[in-house]
Formats: structure tokens, C-alpha cells, sequence
């Protein structure tokens, strides 16, 4: 358990120099106790302040080498205070840890501290901040190195890392902010390399990913948060309207092999950065298209499928080979993968329908459908399937929202969506459910079906019950409970139940392969390596985490990329500086969403134009149209930038 | 509309303008450094910070948009103090070599330490300055001195296209580098030099040569293209020291291509012709003039004036070439005058006529920039005409424009297109038929601005109907799908630029195939008119516009006014009895084979640039008595009885014509070396003799004559002729039913290995094989060959090659071109020594060719 001995993180003053330590958890401040085999984290100092946690931390030389880094790694040398700034600091904290200092050096830090304030991004503003802190608190050991009493010892190593809020709430990471700056200087080719040193699949994530950075913008303390995705795509289209190919090559050929099974998000991505290392790599997928759940779950009027597929075929284009129509443990074993290959990866995704619990659902009634997932899946790969002309889809989430609108395009007259609990608590993106309510879906809000209704076994009913609104539960929404006695019946002619999907391991079943697997039959991986307790087995997306999102899968099939090729150059997956120092910032939290910026806004974020609701709910065209360049450039130039820099002592 | 307060003054901006907008405004200035207007904000020296009612950090003015109810302060102690130190930052490490500076006295730096007090220095830091760069061919780059506002990069990216520079290292060891880290290889127009703040970016012509507080500026206009950028050129004493031009104020804005910036250097050659000559002995004016007129007189009187006959030149004025062909008519008796328009800029110019009722560009340039679809079609405009890349940047950056660029070569604007239609050789009119056929396929057609303006519909379904797309893209190498993205792009937008050249104008079946090319402006709309969009045939030769306008051809008198039919007219006005038909280029040319032209007047033309050059030379060696003015001496010159020492754009005043019939002024800087005089003094001067009297004429008069006879320079002025600011041409306007859709003739094209010559971007005609600028990117012409078509013949980059064509042979060094299509041979035509002009039969800038290996 880790102990604080003095911090001035967030702006707050904890000093125990003088008396006891007192719990970092106290301090609701995350840090790990041990750093990969390196040693005990002793401190941390990065943009709101600094940390100490052991006694022995030479607080001095830190903040030398914290701003020695900063200078020279990362600063942009972009505008003046952060170029020539940070020079003048690093120099003059050189001078002092040297024992060349003066007191009047302390005098000159303070100063460019506050300097720094104008600096054009939060990059060296912020790495200001925790140096001002040892100035000002740490003033005798500073002083103590002036008189030449004190001299550098003791041995801790550093570990450091860029960060941005947005960057470190992607799942992928995606450097966020270079690519927006790079949108804003209008280099879109430039700015679509950035997303892919992250991201191979742009023209997806620019469309479907339900942007979790966007909640961890700080543009949206001052006014509202960047259009990120939607840069996204700006960038991955720009590519695209101009017929270029894209600019990678792989490296020369390592001479190994790797199976990727599912040719989805996790798998496609675990694909594409091992081929541009220089692997073999083969992905076997059970469906006759490549995608995984964004081609067969996402609808075409929200991800178009030749764009889907471009972003795939410029994977196939490294050499990846994708054999279609052959599932894991139907045409292959695991135990053949393991024996042709040299590294498996597993991007299996979650396909399984949940049940829903009622009367009747597992009596194969015409009329009611295995599953969202299911329903939608026919859809995309054009499989014979008839929508009659009331439909009811059960569930609240982004898959019951897409069955009910596809359902509408699929020529039911109406399409209702029936979900426990009301719009607020929806897991569904919220402008989802406004765009479905925009073509015309309707909502039965705090109903929940009890029982289906049927005559000869074909459905023409759901019985449901009206629900209420209870206490918060885990989740912290508001649990419902039915309201005894107010059942009745919607009559319908189909029934698709979406109230989550699990994956299906099944494909695990022929053989031990001693790999665990959570009560939510999803695989279990260790320390952030992706790699199963299989060696040489991987697992990542859906099938690892459950049911989530294709950022997620994407930065899963990344870490694994990178952790397979140290387990076959090297003999053993494991987490590199880069890799463990972005779950130790993750972890910490860069986002402060209370933080007071300092700045006026007073701008409004921009959209894309969208097609008509009634209009579109006629046919699968994309919904949602390119914005224009200049539009996303002009975006781009709210970007606050907020880059900032981590870096734990360690010893 | 944004209210706003700064310093307690209301101000009105409108939304999305900034602070430092709205202060401008108001007259309040705020200071910057790394600020620059025609480019996008950089935010990266942060003098501009204000103070802004609720933010407690400063902001920068040049970067933040004014928001409603704004209340600014840009004069505090505090920002005061951060503008002091971040100057003095500014200065940690940057070396005080002011004295030996290019930029000492007008450097942004020197200018903000003196305007904010900056008198000392308190911080300082360790040195990481790069090395002075100076393997950069014509420009020198000191990183030690940068203040990396980027101004350059930007311009560079942002208005230039090349993208050439980036900043490279993190932190104090960060400077302005090439992308790819090699001595710089762009377009060399010097545009990162014109804007560095400090001594930075350095011109290696100007380097140490003058202080700028000696120079003396003339505002003038930049012929080396009929773009007709306005610029300053700057001198001491009676030498031009670099050319510049402003951002305010001009229709350029400020940016120059390598001919405006680096290519002055032949006005001072040494070689310049200074005294007139007779039989290659120099002679006093009077003399070579009386020998002329003896020499016309003779000719006159023994075979008669049709023995006569002379070029005028896109170099010269409008004054001077209308003095020419005034001179020819009047005062010779011949209208056996023509010029290098014969063999391009003519052949696009009767197509449009017959087609659009237009004579050149429809719309001003600014045009290009404001629409929503642009077609460069045969062209490269970088070359020919470098504002018009400008312009086309500027409708894809600034204005979400599409961009199709369609042609055999694939030019540097392909890397901004949408799509990019490379074509087999020769193959442009039926890529021009198969695009509007596309058009019509899908339903793209305007029906009712069809109706309204279209005198011939049937015409046009009955052509269209007849084409064959598959056929057009077996023929032409483009797919269907590009051609219906095209179409798409082209028959949705509601305006759309058209832009043509030389590949299309130049060729034989330009005519044809600028017809096809008026057919597809009528079906895209592109002349609806207003502020954007438009046709924009391109011409690569200053004031070819002007030349024409003049009426500097057979079959033309000034303003177009057709000579048959004028004849009688003018010659009441002249008081002479013009003479009845006239030759154009060829029938000169057939007619010194024959003997029966006896005298020819070159002014400023040099024939062997034209194609089939060695049968022009064969003639010239046969011309009894051929007159040559021009500035540099020449193959040409040496043939000459009598040359006349004329004077260089920069020594002499005159109106000049632009693509977009912009008139201007130039404005003489310089005298003339030696006894060279100005052309039109040339002109008048043996006008006067010829006529055996004595006449005074002044410019004023001759373009007060010119309006008099044509309503086409009818409302020319130049009351602000020393601000030098353009005066417009009558505007074209298209009239009710006055398209005449006109079914191009197509012929069958000529396949196997062809050779294009064309104009290469570093040099302008052949004058500029005398400036030391272009000879430093481009000493020689070279061959440049298809990697697949090298390697068939052996060849490797830098080595040689032979060129074998039925008209000729040449060799010349071979540079291997990724971007060129296997079959295609590109050749510039500006290098008297590859004399690739020399393997092209008359009036073609194509052919079948043999490649061999030397």
C-alpha cells in the first residue's frame, strides 16, 4: 500500500515531511505500488503537481529530469515560451543540480513559470506547474544544492509519457491531438498517418465509434467538446475522395506466422500491425465478409459497406490474407492454429443473443427472432428474411436501436422499441435514439415483456408489464420494478429481442486448453499483454472483454500486436515503457473534469450535414455526409491541445 | 455580426473574425510577429496576447475568435511585461549579427525589440542552433536565426502547394528543414524568402549584394506570364537587386513564382545587345534605320509590299505591338504579320469564339478561386501559368472544391484532384467528348440554362447521342467509373472553372479539340457568370492577350474587328489604303521557301522555339533581309542584316494585357544598357521614317487610339497609373441563344512512343536561359523518359539518349519521370541546345519517336 509523503496534485497541499504518511488511496490518487520489474514507484511528477511517495526521492533532480524530457522529447518547439522556455529551465535546473546555482535561479523558474501561462498549448504550460511546486516547496533542497551541500543520489529511475486527456480515454489512444492540429494545418494525409499509428480502420471509427474522448475534451469546460470522430472521418475520407493510396509498407519479413481468427475490429487491427512488422499473417472468419460485427451489426446506413471494406482491403494490401466462411471450431481447431502458427490471436467477438427471460421464447414460435444480432446480420449479408409490418425490438442498447431503424428500412409500417427503463437511462448513443426518432421509431419507455403471445405458434403479441423506477443500482441508473397487475399486450407480427450479446467460446470446448474464461464466458488475458493463459494464444475485442466497442477492440488488437511480436522476437509477451506507462497514466486519470481552464470559449462545436429523417429511412445510404474540409479545419482550430506529461520515479 | 469591446471602444466583426481583426478594425494595434495574413494563424511567438474579461490566462489576439460581448484589454503592465520576456526568449541564442544580416533594416525582430524597449537580456540557455543550410540551390537557410513562426512552412503549404518544409527536432533544437531532409527541391518561388521575418530565409542572388534601405522600389507587373503579378522591382543605381511584391493590395497577394522572383537576372546580363547592328557591325540608329527603309524601299518598289512581312511578340506592350502592326499595314503596305499565337493561343481562341462568342478567359482569376469544381484539362498550369495553381489551391483549400485533372502528363495539381483522368496522348478530345456524354447520361444537364442560352440543341443530343463510352475509354485509358465521378463532380456543383493549355492549344487537332472543350463548358454551366467559375483557356507568353487584342494577325485588326470586312474603316482612320489579304506564320514561312517574301521583321520572336524549328531556321538563312529586335543576342540575331537593340520589360512603360484582361501598367525602373532603346520608341521611330515625316507619338496616344477603335479597351483608364493598379477590359457576357454547340471533327490518333514538348516550370520562353536563377534549378533541357520506356531503351537517370522523330533527330541528358505514363516523352522546348522544337513537324508539339540509348 502506497504512502503519501507530500503531494500537491490537483492543486491540493498534503505534506507529511513532518509526520505520518497517510494512505494514497486517501488521496483518491491511483498509482501502482510497482512499476513492470523495475521497482517500487517513490514519486510521480506531471501537469497538476507532484507526488511523493517515499522519503528518499531527490526532489531536485526530478523536476531536472522532468523538465530535461519535456525540452527534449516532447516539446513542439512551436511557440516561444515552450521552445526557448522550457530551454531556460531545463538549463537553469541543470546549473542548480550541478551545484552551480544561485538563489536568484529560483527567482528566474518562478518567473517562467507564470510565463508559460501563454503558451500556445498545455503541453510545456503544464510541465511548469509541478517545477513552480518544488521551487516552492522544496526551496531548501534547492538551496542546499546552491551551497553545494547536496549532491544528486538517489539512483531512481524515470519513466515518462505523453499524454492527453482525449488521447488517454481512447481505448486506442490514438495521439488525438496531433491529428487534429494536423487537420487544422490542412495536411489530411499527414493527419490520417497520426490516426493510424493507432488505428487502422479510420473510415470506421470516424463513423460508428461512440467517442469516448469526447467525453474527456477539455474544450467542453469552456464551451463543447471537439468533433473528434467526426475529424476522424474527415481525414480517412479525405484519402479516399482522392483516390490515394495509402503511404505503408511493411517492414522485411520476420519469417513467422500468426493466425488472427475473426476478421473484426480486434483481429483486423492485431492483422495490420504485425504485417507492417513483418509478419505472416493468415485471418480465418466465419462470415462470408470481412468486418466482423461492424459489417453484420452495424447497419450500411451508418458504416457503407464499400468503405468498411476499403479500410480492410488496405490491411489485405500488407499481405494479410483473409480466408472467409471458416469458423473456429466448426472448420478448425485451436489446436491446429496453434500447431501451423507461430502466435494465435483470438478476435471471436461476442455473437450470442442473450435471453430474454420471458414465456415462450424458447418454444421457436413464427415471428419471434433469435436475436438483434441475428436479425441484423441476414440484413447485412442479404439473407432471405421478411419483416412484417409491426415489429417489436426489446432492449436499450446501440444493437435493439439499429434493429428497429433497419427494421423500418426493411418495410415494417411500425417499429417499436420496448425498454425497461426510460430514454435518459438508454445505453444507446443519445443522438442514435434521436435519429431513430427522427425516421419515425416508436418508444414504449418503462414496459418490460412478460410473455409472448401466440396463435399456432405464430406471434402476434408481447405481453408486457409497466415498470417503475427505483433505486440507483451498481451501474448507478435507476433499478425498475414492475408495476403487479399492469400487464397487457402489444400485438406485433415479430419480436426481436436485443438485450445483449455474449461471445461464444464454444470453439474452446474440443480440447483443455487451460485457457480461463469469466462467469460471462469471456476470456480471460493477464497484466495488459492480451496473452491467454495459453502461451502463445491471444485473445482481445469482444470475446475478451464482452459485448463493447469497436475502439475498444481496436486498442486491444493493437496491445496484442505489439506484445506478440516481443513473444516471438523475443520469447515473451510483455509490456514495453510505452505500453506500461500508458496503463499507469489510464489508470491515474488525466481528465479532470472540475478543472477550471482559465479560458473563455464561447464557440460551437460543428456538424456534419445530415439527410433528412424521413428521407432516409427509405433506403441504406449513409445518413450522415462528409463535412466539408474547410468546416473540419476550422473545428480543428478549437482544439485546446492539451498535451501533457507523466513520469513516475521509480527505484 | 459579433459586438465586442476592446480597450473600452465598441467594435463590430463578423462571426469567426478574430480579436486581432476586430482591433484592426478600429485602428487599435495590437503587436505580432509570426502573424501574417494570407495564411492561417500560427499562434507561435505569442506577442499578440490580450487580456479577456473572464479568462484568467492571456489569450492570443491573432487566433481568437471574437465572441459576442467580448470585453478585451490589449494594453496591461502584465501583458506589457509577457511581451518583453517572450522577445527576450525570442532571443536567447539568436545571434546579433544584424550588421551583416540580409533582413538588417527590415527585419520583424529588429522592429518588435525596438517597439516593445527590449534592452536586455535575462535568460539564457544552452546553444542548439542547426548550422547554417547552404547547399540549398538559390536559397540559404540560417536556423540561428529563426524565430520559427512558420510563416514559410505555411506558404509553402498552404498557398504555394509544395509543401516543402516542416519543422524538424523537439524543443530549443527545433528548426526549418526539407520534409525529406535533402537540399531543398521544390518550385523555387521564393515565396519562403519573401515572407521570413528575419534573415532566416535568405535569396542567395541578393544575399550581401544591397541593403533594402538603399533600394530603390518601382511597382510594375511581372510578364514572364500572362498571370501579370504586381511587383516591386527593387534597384540601386541602374541594376535590378531582387523583385518583390507586396500582400496588400495586389491581385497576387503577395506571392510570386521563380520567374517574378529569381528569374530578373538576364535584364543585366552582360551580353545584352546595347548598339543596333548592320551586318553584325554595330552602327549608329540612323544608319540601321535608313538601311531598312533602303532596304524596304527597294523591295517595295521592285516585287511590291506583299514581299513583306514581320511577328510581332507576347513580349511586347500593347502600344508596342499595336504600333507593329499599324507600322506593317500603314506604313509597309503588309498584312504578312503574325506570331507565335498561330501555332496555340489562336487555335483555342476561334474555337471558343465560334462556340461561346469568347476570346480568351471568361472571368477574372479570382474566378478559379471561388468555385465549387475545377477541370484543368491539358494544362499545367504551375508551369504556364502559376497563379492559376494558385487559384485552383485556393478553390480545393479555402472553397471544399473538387478537382479533376485530366490530361496525358500527370502534373503537380494531380496530387490535389479528386480525380485524376491520365489519358493516352492525344486522346483529349474524345476524353472531352466522353465526359460530356457522361453528363448527359446521367442526367447532370441544366435544361432550362440550356434553353435560355443554347442556339443549337438539336446539335447537341445529336452528338452526344453518338458517342460510345466504351469506346472513349478504350481509346482514351480512363475508366467509366472515373468518368462518371467526374461528371458527378462536374454536373453537380454549381459553379465550375475550366482551365486549358498548351497540351490541348498547342497540339495539331487543338482547334477540334477546343471545341469539344467549349461544348463541355456550355454542358457544365461554367459560364453562368458571377464572381466564380469560368473558362479559362491558358497561354504561357506574357501579353499574348494584349498581342491579339492589338490585333496582331492577318486576320484581325485591333479589338478583333475582322480585316476583310474592317479594312476600309481603319484605313480612313490611318488615312491609308490597307492592303487586301495577308499570310499567317505558315504562308510566311512558304513563302520565304519560295522566295517570294524577300524582307521579314522579327520583334522579339525568335523562331526556333517555334515547332519544326530547323526548317525555320533553313528559311531564315534565306530571308534576303531580315530585321531582329530583341534584348539578347541569338542563333537568330547572327542571321540578321540589321538588329535593333531593344529594351527589357523593367526599362520601359506600356500597358500589358493579362489571361484574365486585367490591364496594367509597367513601369520603367531601369535605362536601357548602352544605345538600346525602348521598343516602342523603336517602332515609332521607323514608323515616322517610313511614313517620310516626322511624327511624335506617345503611349497616352496610341491607347487613346486603341480605344477609339475598339470598344474592347473602351473604358480603359489609367488614372491610378503609378499605384499601378488594373484597369478591366470590357467583361465577356455570354447572350441568349448565343452558345453554338459545334460537333468536334475527330480524326484517328497517333499511337506508339510519343514526344510532348512543353514548358517546363522553371523557365519562361527563352529569356530566361540567360537569368542565373533558372539556370541554377534547370542548366540544360532534359528528357524526361517513363521508367518502363528507360528500361526498355536501356537508359538510366543522368545518362543520354537520342530522339528520333520523321521531322528530326536530337540527344540530350535523360532524368527518369515516375509520374510520366509508359509511351510518353516529355522535352522542354525552352533550351536552344536540345532543339527539341527541331523534331516536331509545323505547328505540332507531338510526335512518334524513336528512343535510343547514346
Amino acid at each position: 500500500m502506497s504512502e503519501v509523503i507530500f503531494s500537491s496534485w490537483g492543486r491540493k497541499i498534503v505534506d507529511n515531511r513532518q509526520g505520518q504518511p497517510q494512505p494514497l488511496s486517501e488521496l483518491k490518487i491511483k498509482l501502482p505500488a510497482q512499476y513492470l520489474e523495475e521497482g517500487e514507484v517513490k514519486g510521480f511528477i506531471g501537469w497538476d503537481g507532484i507526488i511523493l511517495l517515499d522519503r528518499t526521492v531527490d526532489v531536485v533532480a526530478m523536476a531536472a529530469e522532468y523538465m530535461k524530457r519535456v525540452q527534449e522529447k516532447y516539446c513542439c518547439g512551436k511557440c516561444t515560451p515552450g521552445k526557448k522556455g522550457t530551454k531556460v529551465l531545463q538549463d537553469t535546473l541543470a546549473r542548480i543540480l550541478a551545484g552551480r546555482g544561485q538563489e536568484e535561479d529560483l527567482q528566474t523558474i518562478e518567473d517562467l513559470s507564470l510565463l508559460l501561462d501563454s503558451c500556445k498549448c498545455t503541453l510545456c504550460m503544464t510541465a511548469a506547474i509541478p517545477v513552480f511546486d518544488t521551487v516552492r516547496y522544496f526551496r531548501d533542497d534547492y538551496l542546499a544544492y546552491a551551497r553545494g551541500e547536496k549532491t544528486p543520489a538517489d539512483g531512481l529511475k524515470y519513466a515518462d509519457k505523453l499524454t492527453a486527456p482525449c488521447m488517454d480515454r481512447c481505448p486506442a489512444h490514438i495521439d488525438i491531438p496531433a491529428y487534429i492540429e494536423e487537420i487544422k494545418d490542412r495536411r489530411f494525409d499527414e493527419s490520417l498517418g497520426s490516426i493510424r499509428r493507432n488505428m487502422p480502420i479510420p473510415a470506421v471509427c470516424g463513423r460508428v465509434c461512440p467517442h469516448p474522448c469526447e467525453t474527456a475534451c477539455r474544450r467542453a469546460l469552456i464551451d463543447e467538446p471537439i468533433s473528434i470522430m467526426v475529424l476522424k472521418r474527415v481525414a480517412a475520407d479525405h484519402e479516399w475522395m482522392h483516390h490515394k493510396q495509402p503511404p505503408m509498407l511493411p517492414k522485411r519479413s520476420k519469417g513467422k506466422r500468426v493466425s488472427v481468427v475473426g476478421a473484426g475490429p480486434a483481429g483486423v487491427t492485431c492483422a495490420y500491425y504485425l504485417a507492417l512488422e513483418g509478419y505472416s499473417v493468415d485471418i480465418i472468419d466465419m462470415l462470408p465478409e470481412p468486418g466482423g460485427t461492424v459489417a453484420v451489426g452495424i447497419p450500411d446506413y451508418r458504416m457503407p459497406r464499400h468503405l468498411l471494406r476499403r479500410d480492410i482491403k488496405i490491411v489485405q494490401d500488407l499481405g494479410v490474407d483473409i480466408q472467409f466462411n471458416t469458423k473456429l471450431g466448426r472448420d478448425v481447431s485451436l489446436r491446429d492454429l496453434k500447431e501451423k502458427y507461430d502466435a494465435v490471436f483470438l478476435g471471436t467477438g461476442a455473437f450470442k443473443s442473450k435471453p430474454m427471460g420471458v414465456e415462450g421464447e424458447d418454444q421457436g414460435y413464427e415471428g419471434f427472432s433469435e436475436g438483434g444480432i441475428n436479425y441484423l446480420r441476414k440484413v447485412a449479408l442479404g439473407e432471405p428474411i421478411v419483416t412484417p409490418k409491426r415489429v417489436i425490438v426489446v432492449g436499450g442498447g446501440n444493437t435493439a436501436i439499429d434493429c428497429v431503424r433497419v427494421a423500418l428500412r426493411e418495410g415494417a409500417e411500425d417499429s417499436i422499441l420496448v425498454y425497461r427503463r426510460t430514454r435518459k437511462e438508454m445505453p444507446a448513443e443519445s443522438y442514435e435514439v434521436d435519429d431513430a426518432e427522427e425516421e419515425n421509431v416508436q418508444f414504449e419507455f418503462l414496459r418490460n415483456p412478460t410473455r409472448l403471445i401466440h396463435e399456432n405458434g405464430k406471434v402476434v403479441g408481447v405481453e408486457v408489464v409497466v415498470m417503475e423506477l427505483g433505486e440507483p443500482d451498481d451501474s448507478g441508473r435507476r433499478r425498475p420494478a414492475p408495476v403487479p397487475g399492469s400487464e397487457y399486450v402489444i400485438p406485433c407480427d415479430l419480436v426481436i429481442p436485443a438485450i445483449g450479446q455474449d461471445p461464444d467460446l464454444a470453439y474452446l470446448d474440443d480440447s483443455d486448453y487451460g485457457i480461463e474464461q469469466t462467469r460471462w464466458s469471456s476470456i480471460v488475458t493477464h497484466n495488459g499483454t492480451m496473452m491467454t493463459d495459453n502461451e502463445g494464444v491471444f485473445a482481445g475485442g469482444d470475446c475478451e472483454y464482452g459485448a463493447m466497442t469497436v475502439v475498444l477492440a481496436v486498442g486491444h488488437g493493437r496491445r496484442a500486436a505489439r506484445t506478440i511480436d516481443r513473444y516471438l522476437s523475443e520469447g515473451k509477451a510483455y509490456l514495453d515503457q510505452e505500453d506500461a506507462m500508458e496503463d499507469v497514466l489510464n489508470n491515474f486519470g488525466v481528465f479532470d473534469k472540475v478543472e477550471e481552464t482559465g479560458l473563455v470559449g464561447g464557440l460551437h462545436r460543428e456538424h456534419q450535414p445530415k439527410v433528412d429523417g424521413h428521407e432516409r429511412a427509405q433506403n441504406y445510404d449513409e445518413i450522415e455526409l462528409a463535412m466539408p474540409e474547410s468546416q473540419a479545419v476550422a473545428e480543428a482550430e478549437r482544439c485546446l491541445r492539451c498535451y501533457r506529461v507523466g513520469m513516475i520515479a521509480v527505484g | 455580426m459579433v459586438n465586442l469591446k476592446i480597450d473600452g471602444r465598441d467594435v463590430e466583426i463578423a462571426k469567426g473574425g478574430t480579436i486581432l481583426a476586430a482591433a484592426e478594425k478600429i485602428g487599435i494595434k495590437i503587436p505580432t510577429l509570426c502573424f501574417l495574413k494570407k495564411i492561417s494563424p500560427t499562434g507561435a511567438c505569442r506577442v499578440c496576447v490580450v487580456e479577456i474579461e473572464g479568462a484568467d490566462k492571456p489569450m492570443t489576439a491573432c487566433n481568437t475568435p471574437a465572441i459576442e460581448g467580448m470585453v478585451v484589454t490589449t494594453q496591461t503592465e502584465k501583458l506589457h511585461k509577457i511581451r518583453q520576456q517572450v522577445i527576450q526568449l525570442t532571443l536567447v541564442n539568436h545571434p546579433l549579427d544584424c550588421p551583416v544580416c540580409d533582413a538588417g533594416g527590415e527585419c520583424d525582430l529588429q522592429n518588435s525589440c525596438y517597439e516593445l524597449g527590449v534592452d536586455a537580456q535575462r535568460f539564457a540557455g544552452e546553444n542548439l542552433n542547426h548550422a547554417d543550410i547552404n547547399d540549398w540551390p538559390l536559397i540559404q537557410q540560417v536556423p540561428s536565426r529563426c524565430i520559427l513562426c512558420e510563416k514559410c512552412v505555411k506558404v509553402c503549404h498552404e498557398l504555394v502547394g509544395a509543401s516543402a518544409l516542416e519543422v524538424k527536432n523537439k524543443g530549443e533544437a527545433a528548426y526549418i528543414d526539407t520534409v525529406d531532409g535533402k537540399p531543398l527541391n521544390c518550385e523555387f518561388c521564393g515565396s519562403c524568402v519573401a515572407v521570413c521575418p528575419t534573415g532566416t530565409l535568405n535569396s542567395k542572388l541578393f544575399k550581401f549584394k544591397a541593403r533594402p534601405w538603399a533600394l530603390r522600389k518601382t511597382p510594375s507587373v511581372c510578364t514572364f506570364c500572362p498571370s501579370h503579378c504586381q511587383i516591386d522591382i527593387n534597384t540601386q543605381g541602374n541594376e535590378i537587386y531582387r523583385i518583390t511584391s507586396d500582400d496588400e493590395g495586389t491581385t497576387n497577394n503577395g506571392n510570386l513564382c521563380i520567374g517574378g522572383s529569381f528569374g530578373y537576372g538576364y535584364v543585366n546580363h552582360a551580353e545584352r545587345l546595347t548598339r543596333p547592328l548592320l551586318d553584325q557591325k554595330p552602327v549608329s540608329w540612323d544608319q540601321a534605320f535608313d538601311k531598312i527603309v533602303e532596304g524596304v524601299d527597294a523591295i517595295r518598289s521592285t516585287v511590291g509590299s506583299q514581299a513583306l512581312a514581320g511577328f510581332g511578340s507576347p513580349r511586347l506592350s500593347n502600344e508596342e505591338n499595336y504600333l507593329f502592326q499599324k507600322m506593317f499595314r500603314v506604313g509597309l503596305g503588309s498584312n504578312n504579320i503574325d506570331s507565335e499565337a498561330r501555332f496555340g493561343t489562336l487555335r483555342a481562341m476561334q474555337a471558343t469564339e465560334t462556340v461561346l462568342g469568347l476570346r480568351g478567359a471568361s472571368n477574372l482569376l479570382s474566378a478559379i478561386g471561388k468555385s465549387e469544381a475545377v477541370l484543368v484539362f491539358g494544362a499545367d498550369p504551375t508551369a504556364e501559368t502559376p497563379a492559376v495553381d494558385w487559384q485552383v489551391q485556393n478553390a480545393c483549400r479555402r472553397n471544399d472544391a473538387n478537382l479533376i485533372v485530366a490530361g496525358m502528363r500527370k502534373i503537380k495539381l494531380n496530387k490535389f484532384a479528386n480525380v485524376s483522368l491520365t489519358c493516352k496522348p492525344g486522346t483529349e478530345l474524345e476524353l472531352a467528348n466522353g465526359i460530356s456524354r457522361m453528363l448527359y447520361e446521367r442526367n447532370l444537364l441544366d435544361g432550362d440554362y440550356l434553353n435560355q442560352y443554347l442556339e443549337n440543341p438539336e446539335e447537341l443530343k445529336l452528338h452526344l447521342d453518338a458517342i460510345d463510352i466504351d469506346a472513349v475509354c478504350s481509346k482514351t485509358g480512363v475508366t467509366r467509373a472515373q468518368l462518371e465521378e467526374t461528371a458527378d463532380l462536374l454536373g453537380t456543383a454549381k459553379t465550375v472553372s475550366i482551365i486549358f493549355g498548351a497540351e490541348i492549344t498547342k497540339s495539331a487537332r487543338g482547334y477540334e479539340k477546343s471545341i469539344a472543350i467549349s461544348d463541355l463548358v456550355i454542358l457544365c454551366g461554367a459560364l453562368r457568370g458571377g464572381d466564380a467559375g469560368g473558362l479559362f483557356p491558358l497561354e504561357e507568353k506574357g501579353n499574348m492577350q494584349g498581342m491579339l487584342d492589338m490585333g496582331l494577325c492577318p486576320e484581325y485588326l485591333p479589338g478583333y474587328q475582322p480585316y476583310a470586312e474592317s479594312r476600309e474603316r481603319f484605313g480612313k482612320v490611318w488615312q491609308a489604303e490597307l492592303p487586301a489579304g495577308g499570310l499567317d506564320a505558315i504562308g510566311i514561312l512558304e513563302g520565304i521557301e519560295a522566295g517570294t517574301i524577300k524582307f521579314l521583321y522579327l520583334a522579339a520572336t525568335n523562331p526556333l522555339t517555334f515547332p519544326n524549328a530547323n526548317r525555320w531556321r533553313k528559311a531564315l538563312e534565306k530571308v534576303d533581309f531580315l530585321v531582329v529586335q530583341d534584348i539578347l543576342p541569338t542563333e537568330v540575331t547572327k542571321l540578321a542584316k540589321v538588329v535593333l537593340p531593344g529594351a527589357s520589360w523593367a526599362e520601359k512603360g506600356g500597358s500589358v494585357t493579362s489571361l484574365d484582361h486585367r490591364v496594367r501598367s509597367l513601369e520603367k525602373a531601369i535605362s536601357s544598357p548602352g544605345e538600346a532603346r525602348e521598343d516602342w520608341e523603336v517602332l515609332a521611330s521607323l514608323f515616322a521614317r517610313l511614313q517620310k515625316q516626322s511624327i511624335s507619338i506617345s503611349r497616352s496616344e496610341i491607347l487613346a487610339e486603341v480605344s477609339s477603335l475598339s470598344s474592347l479597351y473602351g473604358d480603359i483608364c489609367f488614372a491610378g497609373e503609378e499605384r499601378n493598379r488594373p484597369c478591366l477590359k470590357q467583361p465577356y457576357r455570354p447572350a441568349l441563344k448565343g452558345f453554338h454547340y459545334q460537333t468536334p471533327k475527330v480524326e484517328e490518333v497517333e499511337t506508339g512512343l510519343q514526344l510532348v514538348s512543353g514548358k517546363s516550370i522553371y523557365h519562361f520562353g527563352s529569356t530566361s536561359t540567360w537569368a542565373a536563377g533558372p539556370l541554377e534549378i534547370e542548366s540544360q533541357g532534359v528528357i524526361s523518359v517513363s521508367p518502363a520506356d528507360a528500361a526498355a531503351a536501356g537508359i538510366i537517370d543522368g545518362g543520354r539518349a537520342k530522339l528520333i522523330s520523321r521531322i528530326g533527330t536530337t540527344s540530350g541528358s535523360v532524368r527518369i519521370d515516375p509520374n510520366l505514363a509508359a509511351g510518353l516523352i516529355f522535352a522542354p522546348y525552352h533550351f536552344a541546345e536540345l532543339g527539341i522544337q527541331g523534331l516536331f513537324a509545323d505547328g505540332c508539339n507531338r510526335i512518334g519517336v524513336q528512343l535510343e540509348k547514346v
